[in-house]
């Protein structure tokens, strides 16, 4: 793993030519040098020479959502968000983050307080939360946003139902890495995601042993805690019996890509070996020949958002587009800069909430621009800015992944 | 002139406090770091400003203005901060007018061609809303995605297409200005045909923030061509790619672009961005025709054989988008694959007359072996305007040394041809030791006197084209 110091050298190559500060969704509100790669540059350099306490960065280097933009632009090819991220663990081994970061990760770093968390979900499904939640949305505006943010991560879109196969059964060794969401607070993608696969004659394994991907604790520095947990997963799959590792979480996706960074001897073969079997579920199930019911009257009209991680992160973006096109009754509508990142990024939503729902509001404003009903995307975290930014206009469209689009026809189709 | 003392800079601000949201005054020690740079490789120099303010008007800019004279405190106008003269560097300290919240496009007139747009308005999104109506603005500065229309101004900035189409000055009709004194002026007008008294509004044009503080600008627009080709044409010798460019302006063929790289920027591109450019060759030009497609298909077959003519070995017209993106790509990756070599990379802005190209490479070229320095010369062939773009590490002394001794006999060489310092970068900090070079005593003395009757606390930009 690199440390901040062994960045020094990309952090003074940056030329400062400013090219980042039309790729950053940050800038674009703050209009502050202050908050984009080339003032993260030039402080860091500042900092690395002794110009500028280290200490006083960490709140500036917050402002990052870490997309990945700029480095699609930057002419000397800096990545931002590495160089970010060494940051953050540089600080937190300071003490620099939060007390309340610190908890809300600390959350995520035990499977057993996701599943506490997991089950106040359920029992808020349960006291018909969600009902109460809309009726409380009608208040006001804020309360609007809450509403849909937090019934957009609880309800239940698609429930489990076998369905028959359509064809005979593959041989494939398809590990299933769920993420927290699926495991804890709503399991509808992951409920598609098997119904899809089962359907078309791939069974997904699922173990139950999966903790989270670690991105919170890598994204507030906590190094050790990521390594942990990066072990914990890795000692879940047997590496004999298994042809891919399919995520459905950009974000999940990409952090087994980078495990092996982290990791040393025998854990970093592994990951490595990993990190080659790990594909997108869009990547995946566009290989094969899905089936596809012709069950649907009504045309609907749907677009998509590129996750970062997803784009930019697994260089996976017309799959899920292929994909989409496909399902019978689903007319595919391109909104503009779909790229562009949701303001969500995680934690940064509560964090720095004001960026966070002017960059959603911009993203709402283009997918308004469609005739879409329906909006799509493959991250659990760019529900949460894609709401966000709708609620702001106070539209309520729905939020889905193209999986479980397909599999509600599925439902349909077997008269469910 | 830097601020008297630490008591006045604190009045200042509580005085800025009072026009502007607090979220638009930046004090913090780290945001005022990030703001004593622009694009500039100036090395370990540290010039940091006291106080960056983010305008969300043109009143809100006059109001700064006034406080600014009344404390005798130095101003320095920022766009996007891309600049290649340290026209942002804030040599005496002062105040940072970031235009990044004067970034709107107020109105595009279909009927007679012109817009109005804010001064922090970026290039190239003005271009691609003049474009959805069918309409063209034509200055192309590199770094136009970012770039913004009140930096053009300032430093009179072109491209590649203002070979054909000329260069920011020749686009702006008129301009709004707030005055050193802090008043709101409006000079020239909407009209592309205006002769009424002084052309004020050209003298902003390239001041560089000295004379005034460009709010918004009146720009003419021209109709969209209809469509383009470019070609990518290799030569052994850059004698005969300067022959051919001679040749073809001759044949009364004016490209869009006539773009120049050199052998060492080819293998260099294709070193970092490799595209399949072929890196034996001395030199090859990027050649756009625009227009009618039927004329430019027939110039594009005009220009291959004039180019075969001059002794090209390989001419390549782009048979779809694609491959005229790659072209494009290659030339427009250039600087990026010089900033990868080394860390910093210094960009010359020579120009001499277009028939002077050769010998001025052949300087270049001299001058770097002199002093053991790594150059690519890239430019614009048709306008005799080349980037020498030097890759460097300024923190080795030496080699900084060796830098700063081969630019100004870099300066010297354009000179004796008959050319000058800066063909579109500007002189800001980095020329202004040369200017008397190239300008005599009287010339700078009428310079000094316009500088004085615009701004005579010398709040301005100072340190900047003119050292006192």
């Amino acid at each position: 793993m690199k440390t901040l110091q062994d960045y020094s050298e990309d952090i003074y190559k940056c030329s400062k030519c400013g090219i980042c500060l039309a790729a950053c969704p940050v800038y674009e509100e703050t209009g502050n040098e202050a908050t984009l790669s080339r003032g993260f540059f030039t402080l860091l350099h500042g900092a690395l020479n002794n110009k500028i306490p280290m200490n006083k960065l960490a709140k500036y280097l917050d402002y990052c959502t870490t997309c990945k933009a700029c480095f699609d632009f930057c002419p000397s090819g800096i990545s931002a968000e590495e160089i970010i991220l060494a940051a953050r663990s540089y600080f937190y081994e300071q003490g620099d983050v939060s007390a309340i970061k610190k908890s809300i990760v600390k959350i995520f770093n035990s499977t057993l307080m996701l599943k506490g968390l997991g089950a106040s979900a359920g029992m808020y499904r349960a006291l018909q939360g969600p009902f109460w939640m809309e009726q409380l949305g009608g208040l006001s505006s804020q309360l609007n946003l809450i509403s849909n943010i937090v019934n957009g991560q609880t309800q239940e879109y698609i429930k489990y139902k076998p369905l028959l196969r359509v064809c005979d059964k593959k041989e494939i060794n398809a590990v299933y890495f769920p993420g927290c969401i699926n495991n804890y607070f709503n399991a509808s993608v992951k409920n598609a995601a098997v119904m899809v696969c089962e359907k078309n004659g791939i069974d997904l394994h699922i173990k139950s042993g999966f903790a989270c991907c670690g991105i919170p604790a890598r994204s507030i520095g906590d190094v050790q805690s990521f390594i942990n947990l990066a072990k914990h997963n890795i000692d879940q799959i047997n590496l004999e019996k298994i042809d891919y590792l399919i995520t459905d979480c950009a974000t999940c996706g990409i952090v087994w890509d980078t495990y092996p960074e982290y990791l040393e001897g025998e854990y970093r073969e592994k990951a490595l070996l990993l990190a080659q079997k790990s594909i997108n579920i869009y990547k995946f199930l566009t290989q094969f020949d899905i089936f596809m019911p012709n069950n649907i009257e009504n045309n609907k009209i749907v677009t998509y958002h590129d996750p970062c991680h997803l784009k930019r992160g697994q260089k996976v973006n017309k799959e899920p587009r292929e994909f989409l096109s496909a399902i019978p009754g689903i007319e595919f509508e391109e909104m503009k800069d779909s790229d562009r990142c949701c303001g969500a990024s995680g934690l940064y939503f509560l964090a720095k909430s004001n960026i966070s729902q002017s960059i959603s509001k911009r993203k709402a404003e283009n997918i308004l621009n469609t005739n879409a009903s329906i909006i799509t995307t493959s991250c659990p975290s760019c529900k949460i800015g894609l709401s966000q930014g709708l609620s702001l206009y106070n539209k309520n469209l729905p939020v889905y992944q193209p999986v479980e689009l397909l599999a509600n026809n599925y439902l349909h189709s077997e008269g469910s | 002139m830097t601020v008297p003392n630490s008591i006045s800079i604190e009045e200042v601000i509580s005085e800025l406090k009072l026009v502007l949201d607090k979220k638009n005054i930046l004090t913090e020690y780290e945001e005022r770091f990030c703001y004593a740079y622009d694009a500039t490789a100036i090395g370990d120099e540290l010039y940091l400003p006291d106080v960056v303010v983010l305008p969300e008007n043109t009143e809100q800019v006059a109001q700064i203005m006034k406080i600014a004279n009344k404390y005798k405190v130095p101003v320095i106008t920022r766009g996007a901060g891309t600049n290649l003269c340290g026209g942002c560097i804030t040599l005496k300290n002062g105040i940072v007018i970031h235009t990044s919240k004067l970034n709107k496009i107020l109105s595009i007139d279909k009927e007679n061609l012109t817009c109005v747009v804010e001064a922090g308005a970026v290039v190239e999104k003005l271009q691609q809303e003049v474009e959805e109506l069918g309409l063209f603005y034509p200055p192309d500065p590199s770094n136009l995605k970012v770039s913004t229309i009140g930096g053009s101004v300032a430093l009179s900035s072109s491209g590649p297409r203002c070979f054909k189409y000329g260069g920011t000055k020749d686009y702006v009709l008129g301009l709004e200005v707030v005055t050193a004194k802090g008043e709101i002026i409006n000079v020239g007008g909407n009209t592309v045909k205006n002769v009424t008294g002084y052309n004020l509004s050209q003298l902003f044009v390239g001041s560089e923030g000295t004379l005034g503080i460009v709010t918004k600008v009146t720009l003419k627009l021209v109709p969209l061509p209809e469509s383009k080709q470019v070609m990518l044409v290799f030569f052994d010798s850059i004698d005969d790619a300067a022959m051919a460019v001679t040749d073809i302006i001759s044949h009364k063929i004016t490209p869009s672009t006539l773009d120049l790289m050199d052998q060492k920027t080819m293998d260099t591109v294709e070193q970092f961005h490799p595209t399949g450019l072929p890196t034996h060759y001395d030199a090859a030009l990027v050649i756009e025709v625009d227009g009618i497609a039927d004329t430019i298909s027939v110039q594009a077959k005009q220009i291959e054989e004039i180019c075969y003519k001059n002794n090209s070995k390989d001419v390549r017209i782009a048979k779809d988008k694609k491959e005229a993106d790659e072209i494009w790509f290659a030339r427009r990756s250039a600087f990026g694959a010089v900033a990868r070599m080394k860390p910093n990379v210094i960009t010359e802005d020579a120009v001499v007359p277009r028939d002077k190209i050769p010998q001025m490479v052949k300087a270049i070229r001299k001058i770097a072996e002199k002093y053991n320095l790594t150059v690519c010369t890239m430019g614009h062939a048709g306008d005799g305007n080349l980037h020498p773009n030097f890759s460097l590490d300024l923190r080795d002394h030496d080699e900084h040394e060796r830098l700063e001794k081969a630019v100004e006999e870099l300066f010297d060489a354009a000179i004796e041809l008959g050319g000058t310092l800066s063909g579109e970068h500007g002189i800001g900090m980095s020329k202004a030791r040369f200017m008397n070079k190239v300008a005599s005593e009287e010339v700078l003395e009428y310079m000094r006197l316009i500088k004085n009757s615009f701004d005579p606390n010398n709040i301005l930009n100072p340190g900047k084209i003119l050292i006192k």
